[in-house]
C-alpha cells in the first residue's frame, strides 16, 4: 500500500520533470516540441559522459542542461523560427530533429544500452516500507523545479513577459514585448529542462539511443491535457501518473504504458480544456 | 481537352506502369525484386497518407496501424488456422472489417464537430502506441515482441508477387487519381482550405472525413494483407509509430498533395534504405533525418516538384499553356430547382433570442419576424450584437436561448450544414471563398450539395439557379471562370461569395456588410442585385450594414440594436425620423437610450446637450 | 492642426485595410506634440483601421507615417511602441489573467514603477486599492481607466486611443476627460483619439476630423461654434 503509494508519487514527480520544459515551450509558442526526446537523450547521454570521466554524477544534471540548452539555441533560430506561421510543419521538422540527434548519437556510441551511475545508491526506509533513495530523491528535485519555475514566471520581469506572451502575443507586442526575444529564452529553458530530465531519468533504467521517445509521448499527452499551467500539469502528473501505476500494477506494465496516452485522448475528446481552469 | 482524352491519358499511363511492372522482375536482379516488391505496398499506404494529408490536411501517423491490421489478421490466421482459399478469404474480410472497426473508433474521435487539427494528429498519434503495445501483451496469440512467422501462405513464385504488388499500387493510385482529379476530389481541398466556409455551403464536413478516412484504412490494410502473404512474417513493427512517420516522411520528401510524389518518394527511400542498410545504415537515416527537416523548412511542397518544375516550365515555354479546363454556365429552369419548399408563414421568424458569454449577455429578447420578399437591414452602433445575431440564425448550437424558425421549420441546436439545408445562406463579412480554386471550381463545390459531384469525372456544365446567374453575369463573373479567386478584386470576391450562396437556392440570405471595402460603382450594383432577389426572386434579405446611405436605399424595413436588444424595427422613414436612432449613433451610451427630445429640426445643438447634462460643451 | 516640420505624428496619402479590401483611402493628417485631435465618424468608415495602420498591425498599401520627423512606415507594432506611443484599444486590452499591478508592471520598467504609481494615484486613486486584484475582475467602466493609467505609466509620447469611452457611464466619461486633459498638461502627451461619442471628443480636443468611407470628409477646431453641427451632419441616418 505505502510502496504503491510512494510509486504514484515518484512517478508523477518524473513525469513532471520531463514535461515541464514542454509546457513552456507549449504555451509560449503553441508547438509540441518533438525535439523534446532527442534532447533527453541528449541529457542522458551527457550525463553518461560526465559519469564515465569520474566527476560526480551530481554534476551530470547542470551539464545535461547545458548541453541540451545550447543545443535548443540552435534548433530554435534554425528550425522553429522560420516555421512561426506552421505550427504542424514544426511539429513535424523538431521530429525531425529528433531522429537526427538520435542517430549522431547512434554513430557516436553505437547502438547498445549503457548504464549510468545513479548519484544516490541504496534505500531509504519510509514509514516501515524500503524505497529507492534515488526516486524519493527525484521527487524533491521534481518539486524544486516546479517551485524554481513558478518562482522565475511569477517573480522576475522575464517571467512577467512570458506570461504575457503565453496570454496574448500580440497585445504582448503592442505593449513593447519583443516575443521573439521570449520566444528564444523560452525555447531555451525548455531543452534545458530536457536535458536535465534526460539526465535525471538514467539512473532509472539505460541510456540508449532510443530512451526519449516513450517519454516524449507520456509528456505531450500530459501537457495537452494540462493546457499552459504548472499546476494543472501538476494535477495531470498526479491523476494520469497515479492512473499508470495502478494499471501497471493490477494489470499489466505493457497496459499501464498505455494508460497516460488514452486516457488523455479520452479526457480530451470530453473535455477538450483538459485539466486546465475555465 | 474533352474528358474522354484525358481518362484515356490516364489510363495510357496506367497501362504503361503496368507493363513496367511486368518487365521489372527480368530487368532487377533477385534482390532487388524482393526489396521492391516490400516498397511497393509501402508506397501505397503513403498514397493513402498524401491523400489524407496532402489533400485533405489531415496530418496522420497511424496509417501503420492498418497496414498491421491487415498484415496480422492474415498472420493470425493462416498460423492458428492454417492456410487454405477459404481461410485466406476470411483473412482478408478479418483484416478489412479490423481496419474499418479501427478507422470508425478513431474517426469517431478524431473528426468530430469541434475537434482542432492538432487533436486529430494526435489521435493518430496514439493509436499505433496503443496498437503495438497490444501486440506485444499479446503474449503467444500475437506472437508478443518477436511476431508471427513461418505460417503458410499462398504460393506464389517471387516474380508473381511483384507483379501482385505492382498492379496493386498501379491500380491503386490510378484510381486515386482519376477521383482526386475529378469534381468530388475537390471537395477535399475545399476542406482542407476553407473548411468553415464548406459547412456553410451545407457540406457536412466531419462525415466527408470519415468516409475518406475509412477508404485509406481497407487500402492500407489490403497492402499489409499482401505483405504478410509475401513476406509470411509479421512483427508488432508493422503497426508501429516509427513505420507511421516514416511514410509521413516519404510523403514530405516525395512532395505531399501530389500522390505521385510520395508513390517514389516511398519506393525510392525505402529501396535505397534496404540497399544502404548493410553498410552505412545510421549515416543514411542521418541524412533521411537532415533532407527531411530541410524539405520541411525550405521546400514544403517536396522535393518532386522542385524537380519537375523545370520540364514543366520548358514545357509551358513550349507551349502556351491552355486555360484551365472551361465550364460552361446555364441557368436552372425554376421547375428543376430544388430549393426549399416555403413552409406556412414568415421566411425568418426569431423569438426570444438570447446569447451570452458567461456573465456578460450579447443579446436579450430578440423578437422578430421577417417574411420572403422583405428587405431587411440590422444596424446599430459597434458591439450591438448584430454579427451575433447572424451567427444564431445560422448555426443552431450559437444562441443560449430561444427559438429561431426558417421557413417553418425549427433550426433546433443544428449544426451550419443542416441550418443550410433548411434555407438558410450567410455571406461573411470579409470575403470567405477558397483561394487557390477558380471562379468556376468554387461555384461548383457550392452546387456539390445540390449535384453530387461525380467521383472520376469533371462536369463540363454547371447549371446554376437565375439568382446566381443574375449576379454573375452583372458584376462580370463570367468572364473569369477560369481565374484563381486569390487573383480576384475585393469586390469580386464579394460577388464570388454572393454567387455561391445564392447557389444553395436559400430562402433567408444573410449578409455581413455586404458593401465593405466596395467602391460607388461596386456598391450601387451590389444595391440593385439585392433589390431584385427580394422583389423578383422572394428571397428574404437579412443584412447588417454601416453604411446607412445604402440602408435607406434599398431596405423595405430596419431594425436597430443597441447593446443586444431591439430598439427600434419599422419602415426606412420611422427610423431616419427617429431621435432614438440618433442618440444611439451620436454617442450617449446608455444615459440618452430612454430619452426621445427634440424635434429633427432643432437639430444637433439640442440633441448633443440634451444626450450630455453632465458635460460642459 | 500643424506644419509638419513640427508635428508629432504626421500621417500622408495612407491608405489601408483588410484582405485586399481598402478600408482607409489616402488619409492626411497632422497633429502637434501636446495636441489631441479627435476622429469622428460612424461605424465602419475606417476610424479604428486608421489607428490599426499607423500603429502597424495592418499592412500600409500606401502612404507613410511619421513620428517627430522619423519614418515609422514599415516598422513593426513592438517597435512603434518602443518610440513611445500608446495603443488604447477597442477590444479588452488587458491581460485579464494578471493583476492591476502586473497590468501596469508590463507597462512600466523597474526604476520608473513608484513615479508611476504616484501618477496613477492622481489620477486614478481606486486602482491603488486595487493593485492585487485580478484585472478580469474590474468592471468594465473600470478596466477602462486601468488602461489608460496603463498608457500613461508607459511614459508614452503619443496615445492613440479608439472609442475609451464606449460602454461607459457618463460620470466615467467626466473623469477621462478629466485625465486626459491633466496629462496634456503635465506631460505634453499628444493625442489621436477614434471616438463616436461627439460631446466628449469635442470637449476634450483641440481639432477634429470626420472620415466618411475611409477618406476624411472635413475637419475643423473643436472650439469653432458650429463644430457640433458640422460633425453631426455626417454622423446621422
Amino acid at each position: 500500500m505505502i510502496a504503491q503509494t510512494l510509486d504514484i508519487v515518484t512517478t508523477a514527480a518524473i513525469l513532471y520533470a520531463v514535461a515541464t520544459g514542454l509546457l513552456l515551450v507549449f504555451g509560449v509558442m503553441k508547438i509540441i516540441n518533438f525535439a523534446h526526446g532527442g534532447l533527453m537523450t541528449l541529457g542522458g547521454y551527457a550525463a553518461l559522459i560526465t559519469t564515465q570521466a569520474g566527476l560526480n554524477p551530481w554534476l551530470a544534471i547542470p551539464i545535461a542542461a547545458l548541453f541540451g540548452a545550447v543545443a535548443g539555441m540552435a534548433i530554435e533560430r534554425l528550425v522553429v523560427r522560420p516555421l512561426y506561421t506552421r505550427p504542424l510543419d514544426a511539429i513535424l521538422a523538431t521530429w525531425g530533429l529528433s531522429i537526427i540527434i538520435g542517430q549522431l548519437i547512434t554513430i557516436l556510441f553505437g547502438r547498445g544500452v549503457h548504464f549510468a551511475q545513479s548519484p544516490l545508491s541504496g534505500t531509504l526506509d519510509v514509514l516501515g516500507e524500503s524505497y529507492s533513495a534515488y526516486r524519493l530523491a527525484l521527487v524533491g528535485i521534481a518539486a524544486a523545479l516546479g517551485i524554481g519555475l513558478t518562482a522565475l514566471l511569477q517573480g522576475t520581469r522575464l517571467g512577467l513577459e512570458t506570461r504575457a506572451v503565453i496570454m496574448n502575443e500580440d497585445l504582448a507586442r503592442g505593449l513593447g514585448i519583443n516575443s521573439g526575444l521570449v520566444r528564444f529564452a523560452t525555447f531555451t529553458l525548455g531543452s534545458a529542462l530536457a536535458g536535465a530530465a534526460g539526465a535525471l531519468i538514467t539512473p532509472l533504467s539505460s541510456v540508449d539511443p532510443a530512451m526519449g521517445v516513450p517519454w516524449l509521448v507520456s509528456a505531450f499527452m500530459l501537457v495537452l491535457v494540462s493546457g499552459a499551467s504548472l499546476l494543472s500539469l501538476l494535477a495531470a502528473c498526479i491523476v494520469l501518473g497515479g492512473a499508470q501505476v495502478l494499471v501497471a500494477t493490477h494489470f499489466s506494465p505493457v497496459l499501464g504504458g498505455l494508460t497516460i496516452a488514452v486516457l488523455a485522448a479520452i479526457i480530451l475528446r470530453v473535455r477538450p480544456q483538459g485539466f486546465a481552469r475555465d | 481537352m474533352t474528358e474522354a482524352r484525358r481518362l484515356s491519358l490516364i489510363l495510357l499511363v496506367a497501362l504503361a506502369a503496368l507493363v513496367a511492372v511486368a518487365v521489372g522482375p527480368f530487368l532487377l536482379d533477385t534482390y532487388s525484386v524482393n526489396v521492391l516488391t516490400r516498397s511497393l505496398l509501402y508506397a501505397a499506404v503513403a498514397l493513402t497518407v498524401d491523400l489524407l494529408w496532402g489533400f485533405l490536411g489531415i496530418l496522420t501517423f497511424g496509417q501503420s496501424v492498418f497496414f498491421a491490421c491487415g498484415a496480422y489478421a492474415a498472420g493470425l490466421v493462416f498460423t492458428h488456422m492454417d492456410f487454405s482459399g477459404s481461410n485466406a478469404l476470411v483473412a482478408l474480410g478479418l483484416g478489412v472489417g479490423g481496419a474499418l472497426l479501427t478507422a470508425a473508433i478513431v474517426g469517431w474521435l478524431a473528426f468530430w464537430h469541434g475537434a482542432s487539427a492538432l487533436y486529430a494528429s494526435v489521435i493518430t498519434l496514439v493509436l499505433p502506441i496503443v496498437a503495438t503495445q497490444l501486440l506485444y501483451s499479446g503474449g503467444t496469440f500475437t506472437g508478443s515482441s518477436s511476431g508471427l512467422s513461418g505460417f503458410t501462405s499462398f504460393d506464389l513464385s517471387v516474380e508473381a508477387w511483384f507483379w501482385l504488388a505492382g498492379s496493386f499500387l498501379v491500380v491503386v493510385t490510378t484510381l486515386a487519381f482519376v477521383f482526386v482529379k475529378s469534381d468530388a476530389g475537390r471537395l477535399l481541398v475545399a476542406i482542407r482550405e476553407n473548411e468553415q466556409r464548406c459547412k456553410y455551403l451545407g457540406l457536412d464536413t466531419s462525415r466527408l472525413k470519415i468516409v475518406v478516412y475509412l477508404v485509406c484504412a481497407v487500402v492500407a490494410a489490403l497492402a499489409g494483407y499482401l505483405y504478410a502473404g509475401y513476406a509470411m512474417v509479421v512483427a508488432p513493427e508493422l503497426a508501429s509509430f516509427v513505420f507511421g512517420t516514416e511514410l509521413v516522411i516519404w510523403t514530405a520528401l516525395g512532395g505531399r498533395g501530389t500522390l505521385l510524389g510520395p508513390v517514389f518518394g516511398a519506393l525510392i527511400v525505402d529501396y535505397e534504405s534496404a540497399q544502404l542498410s548493410g553498410s552505412y545504415p545510421f549515416v543514411w537515416q542521418l541524412i533521411i533525418g537532415v533532407v527531411f527537416v530541410l524539405v520541411i523548412v525550405a521546400f514544403p511542397r517536396g522535393l518532386l516538384p522542385v524537380v519537375f518544375d523545370i520540364p514543366r516550365r520548358l514545357l509551358g515555354w513550349l507551349r502556351p499553356r491552355a486555360a484551365r479546363a472551361a465550364v460552361t454556365l446555364s441557368t436552372l429552369d425554376l421547375a428543376e430547382t430544388q430549393g426549399v419548399e416555403p413552409g406556412n408563414g414568415p421566411a425568418l421568424a426569431v423569438s426570444g433570442v438570447a446569447k451570452r458569454f458567461g456573465s456578460l449577455t450579447v443579446l436579450d429578447a430578440i423578437d422578430f419576424e421577417a417574411r420572403a420578399g422583405e428587405l431587411v437591414s440590422l444596424v446599430g452602433p459597434n458591439g450591438a450584437g448584430k454579427t451575433t445575431l447572424m451567427r444564431c440564425i445560422a448555426d443552431g448550437a450559437e444562441r443560449s436561448a430561444g427559438a429561431i424558425v426558417v421557413n417553418g421549420y425549427d433550426i433546433g441546436r443544428k449544426p451550419p450544414e443542416a441550418c443550410v439545408a433548411l434555407g438558410v445562406g450567410r455571406k461573411f463579412q470579409m470575403a470567405n471563398v477558397f483561394e487557390t480554386l477558380t471562379v468556376a471550381e468554387c461555384l461548383q463545390i457550392a452546387r456539390a450539395r445540390h449535384a453530387r459531384p461525380s467521383l472520376w469525372r469533371r462536369a463540363r456544365d454547371l447549371p446554376l439557379p437565375k439568382a446566381a446567374m443574375h449576379v454573375i453575369a452583372t458584376t462580370g463573373l463570367d468572364r473569369q471562370l477560369a481565374t484563381p479567386a486569390h487573383l480576384l478584386s475585393h469586390g469580386m470576391k464579394q460577388a464570388l461569395e454572393l454567387s455561391m450562396v445564392l447557389a444553395l437556392e436559400p430562402r433567408v440570405l444573410l449578409l455581413d456588410e455586404p458593401t465593405a471595402g466596395l467602391t460607388k460603382t461596386e456598391r450601387m450594383q451590389i444595391g440593385s442585385i439585392l433589390i431584385d432577389l427580394t422583389r423578383k426572386q422572394g428571397l428574404c434579405v437579412l443584412l447588417v450594414e454601416h453604411d446607412l446611405d445604402f440602408v435607406r436605399e434599398i431596405s423595405s424595413r430596419v431594425i436597430v440594436l443597441h447593446q443586444g436588444r431591439i430598439v427600434l424595427d419599422g419602415s426606412v422613414e420611422d427610423v431616419v425620423a427617429s431621435e432614438l436612432v440618433k442618440q444611439v449613433y451620436a454617442g450617449s451610451g446608455h444615459a440618452g437610450i430612454a430619452h426621445e427630445t427634440a424635434s429633427p429640426d432643432r437639430g444637433s445643438a439640442e440633441a448633443v446637450s440634451s444626450a450630455k447634462r453632465e458635460m460642459p460643451v | 492642426m500643424s506644419t509638419m516640420l513640427e508635428a508629432a505624428l504626421n500621417v500622408r496619402g495612407l491608405s489601408s485595410g483588410y484582405a485586399g479590401a481598402v478600408v482607409v483611402r489616402e488619409v492626411n493628417l497632422s497633429i502637434a506634440p501636446g495636441e489631441i485631435l479627435a476622429v469622428l465618424g460612424k461605424n465602419g468608415m475606417g476610424k479604428s483601421t486608421l489607428l490599426k495602420a499607423v500603429m502597424g498591425f495592418l499592412p500600409k498599401m500606401s502612404g507613410s507615417v511619421s513620428l517627430g520627423g522619423s519614418e515609422v512606415t514599415r516598422l513593426s507594432p513592438h517597435r512603434v511602441a518602443r518610440l513611445g506611443v500608446g495603443y488604447v484599444a477597442q477590444e479588452k486590452a488587458l491581460f485579464q489573467d494578471m493583476t492591476v499591478e502586473e497590468n501596469l508592471r508590463l507597462a512600466v520598467r523597474r526604476p520608473d514603477f513608484e513615479a508611476a504609481l504616484a501618477e496613477v494615484e492622481a489620477s486614478f486613486p481606486f486602482l491603488l486599492q486595487r493593485l492585487k486584484q485580478r484585472a478580469g475582475t474590474l468592471s468594465g467602466g473600470e478596466q477602462k481607466m486601468l488602461l489608460m493609467a496603463r498608457s500613461l505609466a508607459t511614459g508614452a509620447k503619443l496615445l492613440l486611443v479608439d472609442e475609451i469611452t464606449e460602454g461607459l457611464q457618463p460620470s466615467v466619461i467626466d473623469r477621462l476627460a478629466g485625465v486626459i486633459r491633466s496629462a496634456r498638461e503635465r506631460h505634453g502627451t499628444t493625442m489621436l483619439l477614434v471616438e463616436q461619442h461627439l460631446p466628449f471628443a469635442l470637449a476634450v480636443a483641440d481639432c477634429w476630423a470626420v472620415l466618411d468611407r475611409g477618406e476624411v470628409a472635413e475637419t475643423g477646431m473643436a472650439s469653432e461654434p458650429d463644430a457640433g453641427r458640422r460633425v453631426l451632419k455626417h454622423m446621422s441616418v
